[in-house]
């Protein structure tokens, strides 16, 4: 069979292969899942040197290969799937690696995975040196210095039987049989070499949905070739047809290629799949009649594993350019979501994000502002007593002033606790519920702190014990769990409140998936009025569970920030 | 009805084992949506064994602690009263309690692990719904799931100071699977320890409405020869405003973890010690 134009598709994107070279069998693409297309394209371009498509949004040419890119949820990194990663050469490796070093981690999204010494780069005798990076999606790319092939280089699959693996694309899809140095065994498609190293752990995990969603090749004749791809065994996930949003006519289907690799066959003139923001759906701002599930012993059921994660980037307050939206759009949210991830200041490079478009099961919430009473969406104002109280307040965040110890630095830095209100963060956003009859425990990911809330009647407890969490009483308004917390000893920084605070939390659940998490501040000795705010979480145990959070028993940046404040007291003579 | 028969048969036996001197079952073990004990309530361990899980006499604590910190006097909780450590982690064993006011994870208010965290001077909820039952320790914010609803073992997603709990019922029991284990933790504050190949069966039985006996066999080839067991009752805390307080341990361990990076140091660095 003839095959054209080799394309990878990754997940965060998709990674067309279409090598100029018109003869044998090509890739069409490599298919890339980015979770934003548009920053995909943007990233490639910049860091490895390659070209948007003039006629495409979603994809880049990368010296004759075609990078595809989708804007869906990626479910992880491409490393221990059956296609690990992709290879760029470049003529002077040091200068490149250096280049993408000094880039570091300030928004860039580039991860760079060092050998065991620390060394970014190593020799392979007789071969070349090589590095690895991260894509901010979770694409392992490895960088190579191969003076015989600069630019996009090769596709590594990861096979329980590479040479079986390497038989069965060269059966199916042709590609040259070659040795790279006398050393790796590989097949050539044009310029371009597929290889396949051995898994050594276990059985590849499936590539759909990982960052390397999956590489296409073209058929010259899908009809026929489709039939001659069956009779010789290969198995069809989805028979070739064209797909919803196609951008022509041409037909695309899936085979399931060794390895639990997914591998596209696509008809000349394939040119992606046209997907607007409006696919992905926001769960948390569509409403819809839904009955609530009871335990077995006939209370409301909340049970689960739910994550805030959706509502990472809602601001506590209305902006004032934002006075009459009731909605954001799909891509104004996305565009939130993206600035307070990618760009961040925060020192996590977007794979390690919980929160990082793409890696979570709802779409980031078009809700614009958290405060929803008043209804302007703006916090009232502090008492005057409060103002002078906070005009004198410290600064614990150890950035600006050296710590003399432990209690200069918040309770955050310090794993006691975390925020009051549990409002998304860049990570550990889970929440799981538990209930017994007359009990619910709501744990929340950060700290592993469990509050236990009774619902029938009880007493708080005495007013001198106060704690970081506060006292919860509880008790069901219908099928909404509202919970009264007192006795808050007043130390969690939260918008300047007291431990005259009494914090009031109402849980409803909104769908199967949903769960609307409304907080009210009542504090007389900070505002002039209580307010509320709301954000939903969402429930997805496909995805989420919690695994414990030893926040204090591995607290390394403790005596780290405190040893560097002792440096730098030392260097400043003090 | 069967069940409840044989509910309170089970429980005339363990009495009958466990406490011949004449114990009387206090009423119906309570019973959950589900036939099964009702486990409920916040329960609490008496005795000595977060001292010492073996038999041990009254001993000193720190001189400024005066009485206060003394070790005092204890019936081990260890059937048999012999752990059977490998000869080089019996001496680990006594290195730890050499060295127990600093290295003890106790002290350093880390997640005490399983089984310590139960037997801890401090009381714990146990919240039992239908899919999963949760304990609620009233030491440095410890908890954990026990689920009751995945296939078990299911392997834990990553180790961890208090483990992956799987359960299930046998009879009148609950049992407790507990592995994942990350190696960091003791079981006392005598130093006896455990590594990351621990694997801890429990076992909780209601004796009568207000008390469990708790059961752990405790097993871990890099420690130990043989698999060892602990049994001890835990107690219903009866007081009608019994709840379990917060108790975040960390800011009174700061000191002891970082005194010496203080700008005045208040303890020597670890290295001068």
């Amino acid at each position: 069979m003839v095959f054209r134009r080799p394309s990878l598709a990754l997940v965060a994107g998709a990674l067309f292969l279409s090598p100029l070279a018109a003869d044998a069998a090509d890739y069409h693409h490599v298919h890339i899942t980015s979770s934003d297309a548009t920053e995909a394209v943007r990233w490639y371009s910049r860091h490895l040197d390659c070209q948007p498509l003039s006629d495409r949004d979603d994809s880049v040419d990368c010296q004759g290969v075609q990078v595809t890119f989708d804007s869906q949820p990626s479910l992880g990194s491409s490393q221990r799937t059956g296609i690990d990663r992709l290879s760029f050469s470049y003529a002077d490796l040091t200068a490149k690696m250096g280049e993408i070093e000094s880039v570091g981690v300030g928004g860039a999204g580039v991860r760079l995975q060092r050998f065991p010494d620390g060394s970014t780069l190593q020799d392979q005798p007789g071969l070349y040196k090589h590095g690895f990076i991260f894509d901010p999606w979770g694409t392992r790319i490895e960088l190579v210095e191969d003076s015989d092939r600069i630019g996009f280089h090769s596709i590594h699959l990861s096979a329980t039987d590479p040479a079986a693996t390497l038989a069965w694309y060269e059966e199916h899809f042709g590609g040259e049989a070659a040795q790279l140095r006398g050393q790796i065994d590989g097949l050539r498609f044009g310029d371009i070499w597929l290889f396949a190293l051995r898994h050594e752990d276990g059985v590849p995990a499936a590539t759909t949905g990982r960052a390397i969603d999956h590489i296409a090749f073209e058929l010259e004749d899908v009809d026929r070739d489709s039939v001659q791809l069956a009779q010789a065994g290969v198995s069809f996930t989805q028979q070739p047809a064209v797909p919803e949003g196609g951008r022509t006519g041409a037909r695309r289907g899936f085979v399931a290629a060794p390895d639990n690799v997914s591998v596209a066959v696509v008809e000349a003139g394939f040119a992606g799949v046209a997907r607007s923001m409006d696919d992905v759906v926001d769960i948390t701002t569509q409403q819809r009649d839904y009955t609530v599930p009871r335990t077995p012993w006939g209370e409301p059921d909340f049970q689960g594993v739910w994550t805030g994660d959706a509502a990472h980037g809602i601001p506590m307050e209305r902006p004032r350019d934002l006075t009459d939206t009731e909605v954001l759009t799909p891509e104004q949210a996305a565009a939130r979501r993206e600035r307070g991830t990618l760009g961040s200041i925060w020192g996590y490079e977007s794979e390690w994000r919980d929160t990082t478009l793409g890696y979570v099961k709802s779409a980031p919430s078009q809700q614009v502002a958290m405060v929803i009473d008043p209804p302007d969406g703006r916090i009232p104002d502090f008492t005057p007593e409060a103002q002078a109280r906070l005009a004198n307040r410290v600064d614990t965040s150890g950035v600006r002033r050296l710590a003399a110890g432990p209690e200069d630095l918040s309770p955050w830095v310090r794993c006691i606790t975390r925020t009051l209100i549990p409002t998304p963060q860049v990570y550990n956003n889970g929440m799981q519920i538990v209930q017994g009859p007359g009990y619910v425990a709501v744990q929340r990911e950060m700290i592993h702190e469990t509050r236990v809330i009774p619902t029938e009647p009880k007493p708080h407890v005495g007013e001198s014990i106060t704690s970081w969490l506060g006292d919860a009483r509880g008790h069901w308004d219908g099928d909404t769990l509202v919970v009264e917390i007192k006795n808050l000893n007043g130390r969690v920084p939260f918008r300047g409140t007291t431990d005259a605070l009494t914090l009031t939390e109402r849980y409803t659940r909104t769908g199967p998936d949903t769960l609307q998490y409304q907080f009210t501040i009542d504090d007389p000795e900070a505002f002039t009025r209580p307010w509320t705010g709301m954000f939903t979480y969402v429930r997805d145990e496909t995805q989420y569970e919690l695994v414990e959070y030893a926040c204090h028993e591995g607290n390394y940046g403790m005596p780290n920030i405190l040893t560097g404040a002792r440096a730098r007291e030392q260097e400043e003579g003090r | 009805m069967t069940r409840r028969l044989c509910a309170l048969v089970g429980a005339a036996a363990l009495i009958l084992t466990l406490a011949p001197s004449g114990a009387l079952a206090q009423g119906d073990i309570p019973r959950a949506f589900d036939g099964n004990p009702d486990l409920n309530g916040v329960w609490q361990v008496i005795g000595t064994a977060h001292w010492d899980l073996q038999d041990h006499p009254a001993g000193p604590g720190l001189p400024d602690m005066g009485a206060i910190g003394a070790i005092p006097p204890g019936q081990g909780v260890v059937v048999g009263n012999t752990i059977p450590y490998r000869p080089e982690a019996l001496e680990q064993k006594q290195g730890n309690f050499e060295n127990r006011f600093t290295d003890d994870p106790e002290i350093k208010c880390f997640m005490p692990g399983v089984p310590r965290a139960t037997y801890l001077p401090y009381p714990f909820r146990i919240i039992q719904g239908d899919k999963k039952i949760m304990f609620i320790y009233g030491f440095s914010d410890a908890n954990r799931t026990v689920h009751m609803d995945k296939e078990n073992p299911e392997p834990a997603p990553i180790d961890s100071y208090m483990g992956r709990s799987h359960g299930s019922w046998d009879g009148e029991s609950l049992v407790v699977d507990v592995a994942g284990f990350n190696g960091e933790s003791w079981f006392d504050r005598a130093g006896n320890f455990a590594s990351n190949t621990l694997h801890v069966v429990e076992r909780y039985t209601p004796i009568n409405a207000n008390a469990l006996m708790y059961e752990a066999t405790i097993e871990d080839p890099a420690v130990f020869t043989e698999p060892w067991t602990i049994r001890m009752p835990l107690y219903r805390r009866l007081e009608a405003n019994a709840q379990v307080l917060e108790f975040k341990c960390v800011e009174y361990s700061e000191d002891l973890l970082y005194g010496h990076l203080r700008r005045e140091p208040t303890r020597p660095a670890p290295e001068d010690r």
